[in-house]
Order: structure tokens, then C-alpha cells, then sequence
């Protein structure tokens, strides 16, 4: 269990390692334009190398003082997550509001509001209220889809 | 004049009234409601002040802060839960009073420090910031990139998180700025063919993903927890007695909060902190920390609400926030036009100092509300999560895509969601990242003109005597303790 700690430092020296070689593919601009700046590449090159001395310091201070073992996410987390995913899936191929009220639906009863009509009645009214305020008084327009077509026309 | 004039006109318009009404009693309910602080909360009600002035839009955000710095107390003492990690120094005291059965002694010194830290350093911040502004117009690129260091050093000290932990924090919150096309040359950097990031990386979605999904995400991991309350009467004014016992500590925290607060990037947590414990070096009786002293809930108290005035004044006068709330204030003021910075005061001061009015309106409102509504708030902390939760996550959602009514900005919003929940479980701080993207763009701009300036020898940058001032406080601000205790382990 321990050796997973060190994945967390491993994984952000593979990440601004990975920066540094896409900064380098960066267009280089020409000097009459940069003058006596710097190019595009230069900045997120020189953060991520005090990004990598830091992970350094990181992994020494895991060497000197341990820590505590993470515990592992428990359901109602992953599934919160995924309820991430099937959003933007019911987003793109429904409609907006339908994937919000299904995942407040969904999330309300996996974190154990097992009354399906109090479940329905919050996924139903509230994005229902928030479109209205938006629509009505901040007029904001929201992407089209099943439910904004039949409102919008 | 023209400053008292600007102020007092908050007190006489009717609309801005009725609207910090408003807002107090949002901003107590979601400082009541453990894990919606003042951040979480600023950060969805941000997109709702779209349409509003600039004046009655920051109003809300700031009544927002200092209400919900306030109320996190409420839940800290009567269900020994901080309703903002501000208030959890509050906890120590304050819900072991209350179990012996003075939760209403507990709320009222509570109360009345909290008002007391928040008048005096709204006073600072109107002295301070104006003077500040001053010194401020003489920066030029060397000085503020030089700030701004400063400003990103200072997060190493942050509460939560190491000090090691949060800069690379702080690193990743300023590449995230570089991503987008590049002011100078106009490469596209990190934009991998979506051209909706070539103006960068919008704010809102990011701090709503940041503070409010990620939260929710840590919430998911509490659903099953019990809450437990102590019984409450009614809220007393403290006694003479009680005066005579804090009057001093109050005065100490509202020096040590103001201060603190103006400390770029640090916030209400290490001021509460810092105020607690200070309270209790210098108390007589300090044997009765932590079983219920009035002192000790009056040194936490006095001090988160100091900071938050002190947290505006880096805020409004350079641009560098205070704390990830002031972040998000930040944010507001550049969406409605304002740009923050010495100018601010010269171009603006009617605006400045209506803020300034409506934070100090705000501060009677929540002692009116503590005083008298305590009770009330407080079950609203019992509203169960499975209820609560999904209607943050639908705020979140929409948030996310009112500001630029881009879908994209709602996926950017759910993956620092989850970027944010991760890096929390591994001991990161969000905030350092939320101030790092703030902050970037001012550091690589101000980078690229100093060096233009000097015709691109960057050591330059130290002979100018207050940019080398602000590097070697960022200096010693990193190095300082190590040093230090290299230092004392040679001696002995």
C-alpha cells in the first residue's frame, strides 16, 4: 500500500516532464518580434523545471517522514464521478437540463435519500428554477436540445 | 470626502440595502452548511451578478465573505462541525461551552468579536489601501513581477497542504495561465486544436470546478455521518465580566487578522489559527483552553473576520488576492470591468468605496442576524446532504456555462473538479492553484517586460531596489525556516 504514496510524485514528474517535451514543439517566433523577450516555449519550460526540483524536495521529505496511508474512495464518490460522464453524455445527445435532473436524481438517491419522490421533486425544480432565473432575468440562452427546443421554438 | 460620501451612500439606497440583506442571510446559510464556505459559495453565486453593476455585484461577492466567514462559528459551536475551515479554531472552545449548556454565552461572544474584527479592519482597509495605491503607482514591470513572486511565495504558508505541496500547487495554477495563445507572438500553447482556449483558460469554470465540484466530491465521502446538536435558547450578549476577560485578546486578534489578511495569499484559516493561539500564550488562565473559554473562541473569532478586510486591501490595490475568496472577488471585478490595481483609486474611488460601505453594512447585518437568528440558521446546517449536494452540483453546472454560455466551459469546470478532488485526497491545497492562474499571466507578462526593459539581462531585475525588496522577502519566506533551523541545530 505504501508504494502507492509514491505514485502521486511519479505522476507529476511524468506530467511536467510531458510539458516540457510538448513546450519544446512549440512554434519558435522570430527575433523581430520577441526582441529581447522571451519565446512562447521558455515560460511553462522554466516553471516546470521548478516544478521538477520541487518533486524532488517532495520525494525527499517521503523519504524522511512518511505519510499517512490514503484510504480508497468509497462508491458514492466513484459513482458521483461517473454520474460526471453520463452528464455530458445526456448532454450532447439529449439535452442539458435532462442530464442535470438525471444525475440529481441519481445522486441524490446513491447518497442514500431513498424517498423517490423527494429525489424527483429537488431533480425536477431546482434546474427547473435556476433555467427560469437565468432565462427570465439574467437572459441567458442555453445550448439547444430536446426540452430548450420546444421552449425556444 | 468624496470617500465618506461614496461610503455613506450604501447606507442610504435602498436597493443596495435590501440586496446585502439578501445576501447576508445567503451568505450565513452557506456558511451554516459544512462544506459550502465562503469560497464554494462565492464561486457559484458569481455567474448570478452577471447583470448586476459592478458596485452591487462585488457587494454581494464581499457580504458573501465576511457573512460566511461569520456563520461557519454557528455550526462550530453548536454541532462541533466548522461550517468553514475559518471556524475551526472556533471548535475548540466553543462547542465544549456549549455542551455545558452556555451555547448561547458561546454564540454572543462569538458574535460580537466577529463584528468587532470585521469593523476594525474594514477601517485599516480604508486607511491602508489608499496609501498602499500610493506607492503602488510608482511599480513598474520589475516591481510587480517582483510582487507577484512575493504574492506565490506566500503560498508555501497556506493551512492546508505543505509548504512544498503547495507550490508546486502554485507552479501548476501559473502554467494553466500560460495556456492559449501567447500575448507577444500569438503561439498556441497547450490548446491541442480547440480554439475556444485561445483566449486562455476562463476563470469561473475553473474555480467553480476547483472549490464547489471538488467539495462535492469530498462530500460524497461523508454521507453517512451523524450529526450531533446542542441545544440552544437564545444567543446572550457577553457580560461584563466576559468583556473585561477578551476585551484584550479581541484587540490582539484584529491586529494579528488585519495583518494577516493583507499578507498576500494567506487567509481567515491562519488568522484564526494564529489568533487562538496567541490568545492563549498571552491568557491568564490558559489551563481552560479547550475546555470552553470565552477567549479562545473571541482570539479565532475576531481574528477570521479581521482578515477579511485585510485580504482585500493586496486585492483591490495590486491585483494579487488575499485568499481564494478574494480570488474570486478578484474575478468579479475584472468580469465587470474593473481592473484592480493603484489606478482603481484614482479612476474609481466612488466604486472602491462603495464596496468598502457595503462590507461594513454587511458586517452589522450578520450581528443582527447572529443575535437574533442563530436558532434559526442553525437547523439549517441539518438539511441532509443527499438534498443539498445535487442542487450545488446543478448551480455548479450552470455557473459553470453562464459566464461565456460555452458548453466547453462546463466540461473545464467537472475535470478541476475532479483534478481538484484528487489532488485534495493527496494533501494538495486548491487554493494555491486558484491563485497561481490568477497570478500567472501577471508574472510572465510583467517577466517579459522587464526584460524587454533591460534589454533582456533578468539580473537587472535586482538592482531596482524594491523589486529586490520583494525578492528577498520571497526569499526568506522560503528558505527563512530551513535556514533557521539549520541555525539552531549547529548551535546546539
Amino acid at each position: 500500500m505504501q508504494k502507492k504514496l509514491y505514485i502521486t510524485p511519479i505522476f507529476l514528474a511524468l506530467f511536467s516532464i510531458a510539458i516540457i517535451l510538448i513546450s519544446l514543439q512549440l512554434d519558435i517566433s522570430p527575433e523581430m518580434i520577441v526582441g529581447d523577450s522571451m519565446q512562447a516555449r521558455s515560460f511553462p519550460i522554466f516553471l516546470m523545471a521548478i516544478n521538477l526540483i520541487l518533486i524532488s524536495v517532495l520525494f525527499l521529505q517521503f523519504f524522511k517522514n512518511y505519510p499517512e496511508k490514503i484510504e480508497l474512495e468509497i462508491f458514492t464518490t466513484w459513482f458521483s464521478m461517473f454520474l460526471f460522464l453520463l452528464f455530458y453524455f445526456l448532454t450532447i445527445t439529449t439535452d442539458m437540463f435532462i442530464g442535470i435532473a438525471v444525475c440529481m436524481f441519481l445522486m441524490g438517491y446513491t447518497w442514500g435519500e431513498k424517498r423517490l419522490w423527494v429525489n424527483l421533486c429537488n431533480a425536477v425544480i431546482t434546474p427547473g428554477l435556476i433555467f427560469l432565473l437565468f432565462d427570465s432575468v439574467l437572459k441567458i440562452r442555453f445550448p439547444r436540445g430536446l426540452l430548450t427546443n420546444i421552449y425556444y421554438g | 470626502m468624496v470617500e465618506l460620501s461614496a461610503m455613506a451612500s450604501v447606507f442610504t439606497d435602498p436597493y443596495l440595502i435590501a440586496l446585502i440583506f439578501a445576501t447576508t442571510i445567503l451568505g450565513v446559510i452557506i456558511g451554516v452548511l459544512p462544506g459550502l464556505g465562503a469560497t464554494t459559495g462565492a464561486a457559484i453565486l458569481l455567474p448570478f451578478t452577471l447583470t448586476m453593476e459592478p458596485v452591487q455585484a462585488i457587494a454581494v461577492l464581499s457580504t458573501i465573505y465576511v457573512s460566511a466567514t461569520f456563520a461557519g462559528s454557528i455550526t462550530a459551536i453548536l454541532i462541533n462541525t466548522p461550517g468553514t475551515s475559518a471556524s475551526a479554531a472556533t471548535t475548540f472552545d466553543g462547542y465544549p461551552l456549549a455542551q455545558k449548556g452556555e451555547a448561547g454565552r458561546a454564540l454572543g461572544v462569538a458574535v460580537v468579536s466577529s463584528t468587532i474584527g470585521g469593523v476594525f479592519s474594514i477601517i485599516v482597509l480604508c486607511i491602508a489601501a489608499p496609501l498602499l495605491a500610493r506607492v503602488a503607482y510608482e511599480f513598474r514591470p520589475p516591481e510587480y513581477f517582483a510582487l507577484t513572486v512575493f504574492g506565490l511565495s506566500m503560498l508555501a504558508s497556506i493551512s492546508a497542504g505543505g509548504a512544498v505541496k503547495n507550490l508546486i500547487g502554485g507552479v501548476f495554477g501559473v502554467w494553466l495561465s500560460t495556456i492559449g495563445a501567447e500575448r507577444v507572438t500569438n503561439v498556441e500553447r497547450f490548446m491541442f486544436g480547440n480554439y475556444e482556449l485561445y483566449e486562455g483558460l476562463s476563470f469561473v469554470p475553473v474555480f467553480i470546478g476547483l472549490f464547489a465540484i471538488s467539495e462535492l466530491l469530498v462530500q460524497s465521502k461523508t454521507v453517512n455521518k451523524i450529526i450531533e446538536t446542542v441545544a440552544l435558547k437564545a444567543v446572550k450578549l457577553p457580560t461584563k465580566e466576559d468583556y473585561k476577560k477578551i476585551w484584550k485578546t479581541i484587540l490582539r486578534s484584529c491586529g494579528i487578522g488585519t495583518f494577516i489578511g493583507i499578507l498576500p495569499a494567506e487567509g481567515a484559516t491562519v488568522a484564526s489559527m494564529i489568533g487562538y493561539s496567541e490568545a492563549k500564550r498571552w491568557s491568564k488562565n490558559p489551563e481552560e483552553f479547550g475546555k470552553g473559554s470565552v477567549e479562545g473562541i473571541a482570539g479565532a473569532e475576531a481574528a477570521n473576520n479581521a482578515a477579511t478586510g485585510g485580504a482585500m486591501v493586496p486585492t483591490m490595490v495590486l491585483g494579487i488576492p488575499g485568499s481564494g475568496t478574494t480570488a474570486i472577488i478578484l474575478v468579479g471585478l475584472m468580469v465587470h470591468g474593473l481592473r484592480p490595481g493603484a489606478y482603481l483609486f484614482t479612476e474609481q474611488v466612488d466604486t472602491v468605496y462603495q464596496i468598502f460601505g457595503s462590507m461594513l453594512l454587511a458586517n452589522f447585518m450578520f450581528m443582527a442576524m447572529g443575535l437574533y437568528a442563530a436558532k434559526l440558521f442553525a437547523r439549517v446546517s441539518l438539511i441532509p446532504r443527499p438534498t443539498l449536494w445535487p442542487i450545488v452540483f446543478a448551480l455548479s453546472v450552470i455557473g459553470a456555462y453562464a459566464i461565456q454560455q460555452s458548453t466547453l466551459d462546463i466540461w473545464i469546470a467537472l475535470i478541476f473538479g475532479v483534478i481538484g478532488f484528487f489532488a485534495r485526497r493527496h494533501g494538495f491545497a486548491v487554493a494555491p492553484i486558484a491563485v497561481g492562474l490568477i497570478l500567472g499571466e501577471m508574472v510572465e507578462t510583467n517577466l517579459q517586460n522587464s526584460l524587454k526593459m533591460f534589454d533582456g539581462q533578468w539580473w537587472m531585475i535586482l538592482t531596482q531596489p524594491l523589486a529586490a525588496f520583494f525578492l528577498v522577502l520571497a526569499f526568506l519566506g522560503l528558505c527563512g525556516p530551513y535556514i533557521y533551523g539549520m541555525i539552531t541545530k549547529q548551535n546546539k
